[in-house]
């Protein structure tokens, strides 16, 4: 790993030098052992600031939307899961492809921070790590600790399809091998979902949703929520809410027209990223909801996930004469 | 001040009586979530201190609440209040989040007497509970209290070898005592207090961070201006966590919600955040707050001067809860730090 980031601090700060980018989005150390922090480089100085290791869980994608209405040129860091989300902001014409210089780095899996939370002190100081394919070895200032991947890697990563990104412009290491059967995905977790009778799925979801917090920050982290304005952050006075999709009480009703409506929103552009679940607050199952429409999607208009590419229009967003219209 | 032993057995009797008699409020986990909730049956309690604990102030102050009701009569339009409070008993409250009250309550019982607040908090006792480990990111001794403080709960608990060891602070907390007198003893109290006092120093020694809020006030006075929030700001996502999160944010939002017939709604308070973007839109399209830098600014300036200009107390109590639940690592503790460095 400390090739990747030997790497990376020098294509930053070559990009920054050389004034091709204006600012280079990646990772930087986090405040314990077993996190990190999106960091905006803006000079070589910065840029040494830089790192990657198997806790560098954030989708920095959705940062570009910060600067979408400006001209300068940006460089970003992206997994494979988060390269899809690229895709997604060019598809959707909300970053232009000329304005950005994708770093991108293969990625051998992110470590579940709760379970090594368990195993080293938060207040250690992360030295090393290192990818031996089937275990990470971790090297801190309290010691030497190896995680097996089977055990510690973060459930999304487990059945990672896209371990090398979709799109970039400068790969910072080898490309992973990937075996034909781990490129298409099961969904396992969604046929077990849709197992259950409606009553049992109707009381699995009374239970999440009822503690959703409204914090949006599923909605927030997510590349493909990228409207300028959100149906949710309509700005009514108090006594017009009805005029809105819903109101601001956060009751269990509301709380479903808030999934819901974010649920079909990104219909057959959800990059499956996994940050929406990663953020929840109160670990509401999101990928649940979003994994549902990908393989409904899938299964009506044949095989297609969202982000892998550019070009191919999408089943939803795109028009074909032939399109079958017996709905009609 | 009162100070009795309760061993486990009776606790559990206790907590039986409590539940009976009161509403009783306590710590229920959910799907790896702890909330304080409405208990039904003594059995889903935790007082499982070391785990994260999402804070108590939805008790007084809920995540949305009616303020009245209203329906069109023949003549004139008709009010409807929500009743009255019944009295409720808060089970196992941290010190930081019994301290947080202490910050809520200037807020509400200030020049402007919040009906609504004041009612549940009179009407409810607080039973604190001492924590029985220190978390990564609390900081709670910044703030001129510990992990075994029992400042702003009625009754104290801590916990020892023979049951818990309960400290009546205030005439709620000997009332619970003296209507349970029963269950409570005073032998052995004396061992209980010693027990508690090592707890305390053994606590002490597990605070990991170092914070030291000397002379950020003073900084933070003349920082409105600094360069530092924009590039602090950047990598905030402006979504509610922190604040939903924060024992002691209490802004919200008054809407209205027609319904339920003809010419009749309710007029309900919801939380609010200054991390959203329409916190501060003005009805002209103005926003003052229009970025992430004046929002990421507005928080730490509130919790670290704005409450003290306004109230005398902080408004951060160091529980460390918005270090946790941040997704991109926005951390106070570092804030504060280089809050020091750069101001």
């Amino acid at each position: 790993m400390k090739q990747i980031v030997d790497r990376l601090r020098q294509e930053a700060a070559r990009l920054l030098a050389a004034g091709d980018v204006a600012m280079v989005i990646g990772y930087a150390k986090g405040t314990d052992v077993a996190r990190t922090t999106p960091y905006f480089a803006t000079n070589e100085e910065e840029a040494q600031n830089l790192t990657w290791n198997p806790f560098c869980t954030n989708n920095l994608v959705k940062y570009l939307l910060d600067f979408r209405f400006e001209d300068t040129k940006l460089a970003v860091v992206v997994k494979g899961c988060d390269s899809k989300g690229i895709n997604r902001l060019i598809y959707d014409r909300q970053f232009p492809r000329e304005r950005v210089v994708v770093l991108g780095v293969p990625c051998g899996g992110l470590l579940d921070r709760s379970k090594v939370l368990a195993t080293i002190d938060p207040g250690a100081e992360l030295q090393s790590v290192e990818d031996l394919g089937q275990e990470f070895v971790v090297r801190t200032d309290h010691g030497e600790f190896t995680f097996a991947k089977e055990q510690y890697l973060l459930p999304k990563c487990a059945v990672c399809r896209n371990p090398n990104p979709v799109i970039s412009d400068v790969l910072l290491g080898e490309e992973l091998p990937v075996a034909e059967e781990e490129k298409s995905d099961t969904f396992d977790d969604i046929v077990e979902m849709e197992a259950l009778d409606p009553a049992a799925k109707s009381a699995f979801w009374d239970r999440h949703f009822n503690r959703c917090l409204r914090c949006y920050a599923c909605r927030n982290v997510c590349p493909a929520c990228n409207c300028r304005e959100c149906a949710f952050e309509q700005a009514v006075p108090g006594w017009q809410q009805e005029a809105c999709w819903l109101s601001k009480k956060a009751s269990v009703d509301n709380n479903y027209t808030f999934h819901l409506i974010r649920m079909f929103d990104v219909t057959g552009r959800c990059i499956d990223c996994g940050e929406c679940e990663r953020v929840c607050p109160v670990n509401i199952p999101l990928r649940k909801l979003y994994r549902k429409v990908i393989k409904d999607v899938q299964e009506l208009f044949g095989d297609t996930t969202p982000g892998l590419n550019i070009g191919d229009g999408l089943p939803l967003t795109s028009y074909r004469k032939e399109d079958p219209e017996e709905f009609m | 001040m009162t100070v009795k032993l309760i061993n486990k057995d009776r606790f559990n009797v206790f907590l039986e009586r409590l539940a009976s008699g009161n509403e009783l409020v306590a710590p229920i986990e959910e799907d790896g979530n702890i909330f304080y909730r409405r208990v039904t049956s003594v059995n889903e309690i935790t007082l499982e201190a070391d785990a994260f604990c999402f804070a108590p102030k939805g008790h007084f102050f809920p995540q949305y609440e009616v303020l009245y009701k209203y329906q069109q009569g023949s003549n004139a339009l008709v009010l409807e209040e929500p009743g009255p409070a019944g009295p409720s008993v808060l089970l196992g409250v941290k010190p930081c989040d019994a301290r947080a009250l202490l910050s809520l309550d200037p807020v509400f019982d200030g020049n402007y007497k919040d009906a609504y607040y004041l009612d549940k908090r009179v009407k409810t006792t607080i039973i604190g509970l001492s924590c029985r480990k220190v978390r990564y990111n609390c900081f709670c001794r910044a703030f001129g209290f510990g992990p075994t403080s029992g400042e702003g709960a009625d009754l104290f608990l801590t916990e020892v070898k023979d049951g818990y060891l309960a400290e009546a602070l205030t005439s709620k907390g000997e009332a619970l005592l003296k209507d349970y007198s029963d269950l409570f003893t005073e032998t052995g109290v004396d061992g209980a207090l010693q027990e508690k006092e090592q707890l305390a120093v053994q606590l002490d020694t597990q605070f990991k961070r170092k914070v030291d809020l000397d002379g950020v006030k003073a900084r933070l006075d003349n920082m409105f201006e600094h360069p530092y929030w924009e590039r602090l700001a950047r990598k905030c996502l402006t979504c509610g966590i922190c604040t939903f999160v924060c024992p002691t944010c209490h802004c919200f939002d008054i809407i209205d919600e027609n319904g339920g017939g003809s010419n009749c709604g309710s007029r309900l308070r919801c939380w609010d955040a200054c991390m959203f973007t329409d916190f501060t839109l003005h009805t002209s399209g103005h926003n003052p707050r229009p970025g992430k830098k004046e929002r990421v600014r507005n928080r730490f300036m509130h919790k670290l001067k704005y409450h003290l200009d306004r109230y005398r107390v902080t408004g951060c109590v160091g529980c460390g809860r918005c270090i946790e639940k941040c997704p991109v690592n926005m951390d106070i503790i570092q804030v504060i730090a280089e809050i020091k460095e750069v101001g």
